[in-house]
């Protein structure tokens, strides 16, 4: 009775945890997995008692202190029953798995209340929640959490919820299902239409296929205009959005040009010029603006600014999109060069 | 109650009654969720309801006038409301607060919580939100007040209902409609 303070170094590895525990419990194991830093031995449910009573004894492994049990549901193969054991001694933790004999009828797994006394009540929480018998518990009724006469097990996916029969499940599932146009779709819920979570499920599921359906198609549609269109349509649109030249800053543009800035470069920086000098007179107007009527008069600047914003950034969308273009066209051509090389 | 439900008390009498009785509640906090943070929060300084003549935390629901339920009531939880309300004296006022004690709130659907207090007590006055906010509660004090400065307490008694609502293995819990 040593040991105070956890000794990682004494600790076995998952590797080595593994190679005792099959060595020990031989084929009752079932498979071993290391997820999230935990390390998860799966036994057979004959081996459930065996591997607790080992996991607790063995020396090496010592998991003295008993953390939660719960179960799980496993829908068509019946129910799982999980153990997390700690060890204060190596500062260690292991969960143990099973999963129930019995399927979905009568899930049965032998207890672990003589190994661990604390897995009393959560033994008795688990037959409350799925409806698994623990053989060997010294008395799961009166039910735990639920009230004395309910009736059925409250968190197998199969539950049906009183209310949920009576009153469906209202509106979508979240985040909020858009239409094209961005309003909220109402979903009108049938009476019966999901009386479960499972249910629930499987009919969010298909709403979403159903709603999502569309958009995909949409968003394939504008992939297949952008690839198959021309570079006309390209300077179509360019020539509908394009900035005019008022909205660059000349005199930061001629003078990037005139150091030998590419175009491009001269361009972009010209425009934010551009758009700080507008923003330092919006703020200059507010500044002077300022007195009583500050409030009125920021709310009158603030839609030009907001305005203006919203104008920069639609000319920075053309701008790139015309970039675009150019590089496109410009492969086109090197492509086109190269095809004839290839002919020649 | 003695004297108090039987006869009716003149008008003028009445009124400084009522107005003694309406600045002296002491409350029975039944806080069951996070609600009961915010009922915690409406009495200490920043909003504190004893400016409002409410005094929290009786000793218990012997010494009380009002009982507040403040969070999710579940149905393993019920019987225990309503003893505690039966526990105590008339005349009492109950103020449901939060949507778990007024319907069931977010938990509407769910296996275990009682859809509403008022299933299991009668309620006064009922304080919507999730979890409405302090200032909330101190606007359904108020209302209460105003409820309690106009009443009569000898109709009052006499409205109440006098068969209680049995709670238990043989009478399934809040399923009788
Ligand atoms: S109403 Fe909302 S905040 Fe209040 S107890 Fe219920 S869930 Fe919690």
């Amino acid at each position: 009775m040593a040991q105070v303070l956890a000794r990682q170094d004494r600790a076995l590895s998952p590797e080595e945890t593994e190679a005792l525990l099959r060595d020990r419990l031989g084929d009752q194991v079932v498979g071993t997995t290391v997820e999230y830093a935990t390390f998860t031995l799966e036994v057979a449910s004959a081996g459930w008692h065996a591997a607790a009573q080992l996991c607790r004894d063995e020396p090496l492994l010592a998991y003295d202190m008993f953390d939660c049990l719960l179960g799980v549901d496993a829908r068509e193969e019946g129910f799982d029953v999980v153990a997390v054991l700690y060890s204060t001694s190596t500062g260690n933790r292991i969960c143990l798995r099973t999963r129930c004999e019995g399927g979905r009828e009568a899930p049965t797994c032998p207890s672990i209340t003589d190994v661990y006394r604390g897995a009393d009540w959560m033994e008795r929480e688990t037959y409350d929640m799925f409806g698994i018998e623990f053989e060997g518990h010294p008395g799961l009724e009166p039910r735990l959490l639920t009230v004395e006469n309910f009736e059925g097990w409250p968190l197998r996916k199969d539950f049906h919820l009183a209310s949920r029969v009576a009153k469906p499940w209202p509106g979508v599932k979240e985040p909020a299902e858009l239409d094209e146009e961005g309003n909220v779709i109402e979903r009108v819920p049938e009476v019966g239409d999901a009386p479960g979570p499972y249910d629930l499920d499987k009919a969010m599921a298909e709403q979403a296929r159903a709603v999502n359906a569309p958009a995909v198609e949409e968003g394939a549609q504008d992939e297949a205009e952008q690839d198959t269109g021309s570079e006309a349509a390209a300077e179509a649109t360019d020539a509908e959005e394009s900035p005019p030249e008022t909205e660059l800053d000349q005199e930061t543009y001629e003078r990037l040009l005139a150091e030998g800035k590419s175009e491009r470069i001269a361009r972009s920086k010209a425009k934010a010029a551009y758009i700080k000098q507008q923003r330092a007179q919006a703020a200059g107007g507010d500044a002077a603006d300022d007195g009583p009527s500050a409030t009125g008069g920021d709310a009158a600047e603030d839609g030009p600014s907001a305005a203006e914003k919203a104008e920069a950034r639609r000319k920075e969308q053309a701008e790139a999109r015309r970039r675009k273009a150019e590089e496109r066209a410009a492969e086109a051509e090197d492509q086109g060069a190269g095809d004839e090389e290839e002919g020649a | 109650m003695g004297v108090m439900d039987q006869v009716e008390l003149p008008k003028p009498i009445r009124y400084v009654f009522n107005w003694g009785r309406k600045y002296s509640l002491w409350c029975f906090n039944f806080g069951l969720a996070c609600c009961a943070i915010e009922f915690i929060a409406a009495s200490t300084s920043r909003h504190d309801f004893i400016r409002h003549g409410v005094i929290p935390f009786a000793h218990g629901p012997r010494q009380a006038d009002l009982l507040v339920v403040s969070g999710t009531l579940t149905d393993k939880m019920a019987p225990s409301v309503k003893r505690l309300y039966e526990e105590m004296p008339e005349p009492k006022y109950v103020i449901s607060f939060g949507s778990c004690a007024n319907c069931g709130g977010p938990y509407w659907d769910s296996y275990s919580v009682t859809k509403g207090v008022d299933q299991v007590i009668p309620v006064d006055v009922y304080v919507p939100g999730c979890p409405p906010r302090p200032e909330a509660l101190l606007d359904g004090i108020i209302a209460l007040q105003g409820m309690i400065q106009n009443e009569s307490l000898k109709e009052r008694i006499a409205g109440r209902r006098l068969d209680p609502i049995t709670l238990g293995a043989d009478a399934p819990l809040a399923l009788e409609n």
